[in-house]
């Protein structure tokens, strides 16, 4: 167990020194996101009257992009080189790599969906009460887990089969859709102090599910 | 199903088969290589060489037949197995992002390499990139990038080497370079392809010649010379002189 801990970390720690410095998956959804809200802000805040509704949807579709192409990203840094080749002769659980993966493309979703929560406060007045933030955040972090539990299992599917990247978000988004749904249902909840056991136990299970699918899988997905 | 590690050959392969669809990329390859034993693989394009060292190397799984390193079946999930192999292939598997001596700690950490520090320095220097290590492999050309890939495959010292078209694109003074590296692996079983026939001959004690997946030789090559070397080759492959001029 104390292998596969230190390969995940490995990995992750690997990841996220080279985000650190090329700054791609985050800068460009960074960039996204905000030109979301901003879009958002124009479009949407004399319409409707409630920012809630109009900081949910920007929150949300940014979280769609950025797991998307965290997912596009951390696979792809593999593909270059065959960096995946050097993982796969490493004598560590293949399991561990995809872990690995999975738990950085959630930290880089995480990141752009608190960089989208701060610019929806500031550019659209959406203000969630003190006592949801931390429950949101939580369910974000969740949803990121799970959006990048099958985010890292199809971007690898492409990447192995050669399919273009737009194919990806074809292949990806109805895979996430009980995720999207529980989140988009879990922010209102959550503001609104409606009960939030149903979407909840959706998100949890749904997520646990694909997590324990992708490392079943990971192993055929990821070998030629 | 484990067998006897000193008596047993480095590799083995039993039937080895991989298939793509219809197409047999490698039929029925059975042959054992001997501890500390160079032998070269040889054919021309499409003969299965690169298909059959990722077999070996355990990154592409057989259709059919079994690998053994010494004595124990070779499945893709022996990790033990996996530490006594090292790769070159023509990717380097290494990560621009990071400067090669941060590209060769990172491979150490996952092979548990003991001592990274001081192991990471030790191929550096083998390799000759101590001066370079701080910079990103994305900056070298490609013949540094072979030696740092070199580096990458020996860092847990393993006792088996596969090596896949190591003089790809090197230029001579490169080529030299990664010739006395690979000198000082005597110890070591290696496995290479190569269409550089003098390369193979200087490097290699034995030939396997393939052609379209199949072996059609196995011959010692020490006593031969360059040029025997070369006609035994072209009769294997049923390649006449005029054929061959031409394609060069």
């Amino acid at each position: 167990m104390t292998g596969f801990l230190s390969a995940v970390y490995n990995v992750v720690r690997k990841d996220l020194l080279v985000e650190a410095r090329t700054k791609q998956v985050t800068t460009t959804a960074t960039v996204f996101a905000l030109l979301v809200v901003l879009a958002f802000a124009f479009s949407f805040v004399k319409t409707f009257a409630d920012p809630r509704l109009v900081g949910r949807g920007a929150l949300w579709i940014a979280f769609v992009f950025a797991g998307t192409l965290g997912a596009t990203k951390t696979v792809g840094m593999e593909a270059d080189n065959a960096a995946i080749d050097g993982l796969l002769l490493a004598p560590i659980d293949r399991s561990a790599i995809y872990v690995g993966k999975v738990l950085s493309t959630a930290v880089f979703v995480v990141v752009v969906d608190l960089v989208t929560l701060a610019a929806s406060i500031v550019f659209l007045g959406y203000a969630p009460a003190p006592d949801i933030v931390l429950p949101l955040v939580g369910v974000l972090v969740v949803a990121a887990v799970g959006f990048s539990a099958v985010g890292v299992i199809v971007s690898t599917l492409t990447h192995q089969s050669a399919l273009d990247e737009l194919v990806l978000p074809v292949l990806l988004v109805p895979l996430v859709v009980p995720i999207l749904l529980a989140g988009v249902e879990l922010s209102d909840a959550l503001a609104s102090g409606r009960p939030t056991g149903t979407w909840l136990r959706l998100l949890g299970a749904y997520s646990g599910v694909v997590f324990l699918a992708g490392i079943a899988t990971f192993d055929y997905v990821v070998e030629g | 199903m484990e067998g006897d590690d000193t008596a047993a050959p480095a590799i083995r392969t039993a039937n080895l088969t991989k298939e793509y669809g219809q197409f047999v990329s490698v039929a029925d390859l059975s042959v054992e290589i001997d501890p500390g034993e160079t032998v070269g693989l040889f054919g021309p394009n499409g003969a299965g060489k690169t298909t059959i060292l990722r077999m070996l190397a355990g990154l592409t799984r057989p259709s059919d037949g079994s690998v053994f390193v010494h004595g124990t079946e070779f499945e893709p999930h022996d990790q033990h197995l996996r530490s006594r192999i090292g790769v070159v292939t023509h990717d380097s598997m290494l990560y621009d992002g990071l400067t090669a001596r941060e590209n060769l700690r990172f491979h150490a950490r996952l092979h548990g390499v003991d001592d990274i520090e001081d192991r990471t320095e030790e191929v550096l220097d083998t390799v000759g990139l101590t001066r370079r290590a701080s910079r990103r492999p994305g900056a070298f050309s490609h013949g540094l990038r072979k030696r740092l890939s070199l580096a990458r495959a020996l860092l847990h010292d393993p006792d088996v080497l596969l090596l896949d078209e190591p003089y790809t694109g090197l230029d001579q003074r490169a080529g030299a370079d990664l010739a006395a590296a690979l000198d000082d692996l005597e110890d070591k079983t290696v496995v290479l392809t190569t269409h550089g026939l003098e390369q193979g001959l200087y490097h290699c004690s034995r030939a396997l010649v393939l052609d379209a997946g199949r072996l059609e030789a196995d011959f010692a090559t020490r006593s031969l010379s360059s040029d025997e070397f070369e006609a035994r080759y072209r009769r294997t492959i049923g390649l006449d002189p005029e054929e061959v001029a031409i394609s060069e």
